[in-house]
């Protein structure tokens, strides 16, 4: 009987231990776990790594990333990583002290963990400033908006794809073709959208913050002057006199405004010209309807394209 | 270049709101000041901002009637609270309550925009407000507000003032008083929620004090007090637009710091126009040894500071330097002297390279052929190469400014210390005789 016991008890130490001992390898591909900064950037991770990822973003859809203050949580989220994406260019340079409480050498710049997606963009508007900026505004080496240009997420998305690859080289294969199967889907949005945008190229604009660049780049449109005179700090009434003035003068069409900033002073200027204020999402899902990184430029496209055809092209 | 009837068609509003702003702010700055409860007003700005972050949270805009109404729960909540403490003021200074209404509101007011998008830019607007772009509808709503309850102050003005000065007078009983006190905190908490989502905090506090404290300052009589107090405010705010249009400042600060000024006017006018022949030229006295006595304060900090750390920040020099056109080249040799003009020069052509390529760039995304990826990588690594030679330049002027600096140590350091010091003793000299005086 005794024996029968201990055989037993033996038996299901055993059974345990070899349950215990198999458990990592159970689930062939572990699912990565990715950190991006933004969500942007967690919306390309997703459509690379499809299944095999879970993705978390740190600055939630629709806050500002150039004005977000990192809480105790994100902490946890980076400790679970098994990759960082971020944005780069001093735009989400909170990121660094973050790194750095958790010690994490992976993690940290350079790190085999550490993806800077500014990597082999073509950048704009070089600035003379160190990586962390005056001020803590973020554009810091360049201007970091550049997934708003749909080209530079096909090298946003080639680096995607080799980190994922080095981490989960079994999964090479379903990476590649997922990563080639929304080039595809890019290929033909992309054509979609300059079809609709081309009747507007030249086309004047005023912008809340400085977060077209690369957009007005690719479509052809030319922003001419910005409402905040440096991020972060409201226009005083000189510089909106000034707006106003250039902007009936160069015959502008719409004003260009982000979600969430504060509207009174586009809507003002917008009010003085009578051009409509369009209010644009810079992030994936920072407006509705812009759920993913296709969806944000189908939304961004149809509502410039509808404001400026308003009055005809 | 833009013109001055630009200026006037973009401040015109602004102004109006200010105006109107200013007209029922003092009136009740007057009852504030007599009741001794200017920080329980603040506090009560700052739950009336709490309320208008609540709403906003809850998806209203601030000017809404729903965002009205939050903060003026808000704002009676807290009125009702500091009449409660008014009864503990026994045990603790009714002063310690006030500090944490304002404290834990300002902080509650940041939790709970905490997730909400905008939520940094609205704190900040919320304490600075948006005057500048207040638009023609919202100033007429005020004026209309503010005329209905300027007139049913005018009805109540007898025991309303009666109670502001004494505060619990003779005659009434206790159920007037509170009603009446109900009354009055009821009317300001309307008036100070209406004007906070478009003044801001900071503007709102300073448009019911300082403009009563200016009036105070040359009358007790209310209608004078008033008068001056209207004018004094309505030309502070005149003066802050201008100021922020013409040096290029944010509005709602620069009409706080405006009427910071009017009243350190007002103050200096009181002790130097508005008191006897005598007493006159004794204040000029005082006054203008007190500012000889701070200049020369200043030139013995930064004398002192030159000499510890010549190398350092040295904010005096460089407001001489910039004064006088004199830069630090007086100290150094010709060859160090060329090193540092070249260097001034070459900052110059770089930066404007770096520019003639951003404008080649940015005209190419709507003009001609666009550039290609790989044209706008090479105007990239251009543009990083200036900048690096630019950083280099800079440094060269740094060094060569501390090495000018580390040579005027002495030269400069020993003789400004001297003068301050002969000079403060000298400004002091009556203190100092009356001391030896008694030792011996």
């Amino acid at each position: 009987m005794r024996a029968g016991l201990l055989g037993l008890v033996i038996g299901a130490a055993a059974q345990l231990a070899a349950l215990l001992v198999s458990l990592p390898a159970a689930p062939a591909w572990a699912a990565v776990n990715v950190v991006a900064t933004t969500t942007d950037l967690a919306a390309l991770v997703s459509e690379v790594g499809g299944n095999l990822v879970t993705v978390e973003s740190i600055v939630p859809a629709g806050v500002d990333p150039e004005a977000f203050e990192p809480r105790p949580g994100d902490l946890g989220k980076l400790r679970r990583a098994d990759l960082l994406v971020r944005v780069g260019l001093g735009y989400d340079y909170w990121l660094d002290a973050l790194v750095r409480q958790i010690d994490d050498k992976r993690l940290m710049r350079g790190g085999e963990a550490n993806l800077d997606a500014s990597t082999g963009i073509p950048l704009l508007e070089i600035r003379g400033q160190s990586v962390v900026n005056e001020g803590g505004h973020a554009h810091g080496v360049a201007n970091p908006h550049y997934w708003l240009d749909p080209d530079n997420a096909i090298t946003i998305t080639a680096n995607i794809a080799d980190w994922l690859v080095r981490i989960a080289p079994a999964q090479r294969e379903q990476i590649l073709a997922n990563r080639a199967g929304f080039l595809t889907r890019l290929e033909a949005a992309r054509a979609r959208w300059s079809t609709i945008l081309a009747p507007y190229a030249g086309t004047k604009l005023i912008a809340y913050h400085n977060s077209w660049p690369y957009f007005a780049r690719r479509f052809r449109l030319d922003v001419i002057a910005f409402i905040e005179p440096k991020a972060g700090v409201a226009p005083s009434p000189a510089h909106l006199a000034r707006m106003i003035s250039t902007g009936s003068k160069a015959n502008v069409r719409a004003i260009l405004h982000e979600p969430y900033e504060p509207d009174d002073a586009s809507r003002l200027v917008a009010r003085k010209l009578s051009v409509p204020m369009v209010r644009l999402a810079i992030s994936v899902g920072s407006i509705e309807g812009t759920s993913d990184y296709l969806a944000l430029f189908d939304y961004n496209v149809a509502k410039l394209a509808k404001a400026l055809g308003a009055r005809g092209p | 270049m833009t013109t001055v009837s630009d200026a006037f068609a973009l401040l015109a509003l602004p102004f109006a709101a200010a105006a109107v702003f200013v007209l029922m702010h003092a009136y009740l700055g007057v009852h504030v000041l007599r009741r001794r409860i200017v920080f329980a007003d603040l506090a009560l700005a700052q739950l009336s901002a709490l309320g208008a972050t609540v709403a906003f949270a809850s998806g209203y805009a601030a000017t809404s009637a729903a965002g009205f109404g939050y903060a003026l729960l808000f704002t009676a909540l807290g009125a009702a609270l500091l009449t409660l403490t008014r009864t503990l003021a026994r045990y603790v200074s009714q002063e310690a309550f006030v500090g944490i209404v304002y404290v834990v509101a300002t902080a509650v007011t940041i939790l709970v925009v905490d997730r909400a998008p905008q939520g940094a830019e609205h704190v900040k607007k919320i304490l600075i407000g948006s005057i500048l772009t207040v638009e023609p509808a919202d100033v007429a709503k005020f004026a209309a507000l503010y005329a209905v309850i300027g007139v049913l102050h005018w009805l109540a003005r007898r025991p309303l003032l009666a109670l502001s000065g004494e505060g619990a007078p003779k005659g009434r009983s206790r159920a007037a008083v509170w009603i009446w006190d109900l009354a009055f905190f009821l009317s300001f908490a309307i008036v100070v929620t209406s004007s906070v989502t478009t003044a801001g905090v900071l503007l709102v506090f300073s448009l019911l004090i300082v403009p009563a404290v200016i009036g105070s300052i040359f009358s007790d009589q209310l209608r004078v007090v008033l008068l001056i107090a209207w004018s004094a405010g309505i030309a502070a705010c005149a003066a802050g637009l201008a100021a922020s249009y013409t040096l290029d400042l944010p509005t709602g600060a620069a009409m706080v710091v405006a009427q910071a000024g009017f009243l350190l006017l007002a103050g200096l006018a009181k002790i130097l126009l508005f008191v006897g022949i005598e007493q006159r030229s004794r204040n000029r006295r005082i006054t203008l040894d007190a500012l000889a006595i701070a200049a020369l304060i200043a030139l013995l900090a930064s004398s002192a500071w030159l000499m510890i750390v010549p190398t350092g920040d040295q904010p005096m020099l460089a407001l001489v330097e910039s004064a006088t056109g004199i830069g630090p080249t007086r100290f150094l040799g010709a060859g160090e002297r060329d090193a540092y003009e070249s260097a001034a020069r070459d900052l110059v052509r770089f930066q404007g390279e770096v520019d003639r390529l951003d404008a080649l760039e940015k005209a190419a995304r709507y003009e001609g052929t666009p550039l290609s990826d790989d044209e706008v990588r090479r105007i990239a690594s251009y543009q990083k190469t200036f900048n690096e030679m630019t950083r280099g330049e800079r440094f060269v002027q740094e060094i060569l400014r501390a090495k000018a600096q580390t040579r005027a140590r002495w030269i400069i350091g020993v003789p400004g210390m001297l003068v301050a010091l002969a000079g403060l003793l000298w400004l002091t000299r009556r203190y100092w005789n009356g001391y030896l005086a008694i030792r011996r």
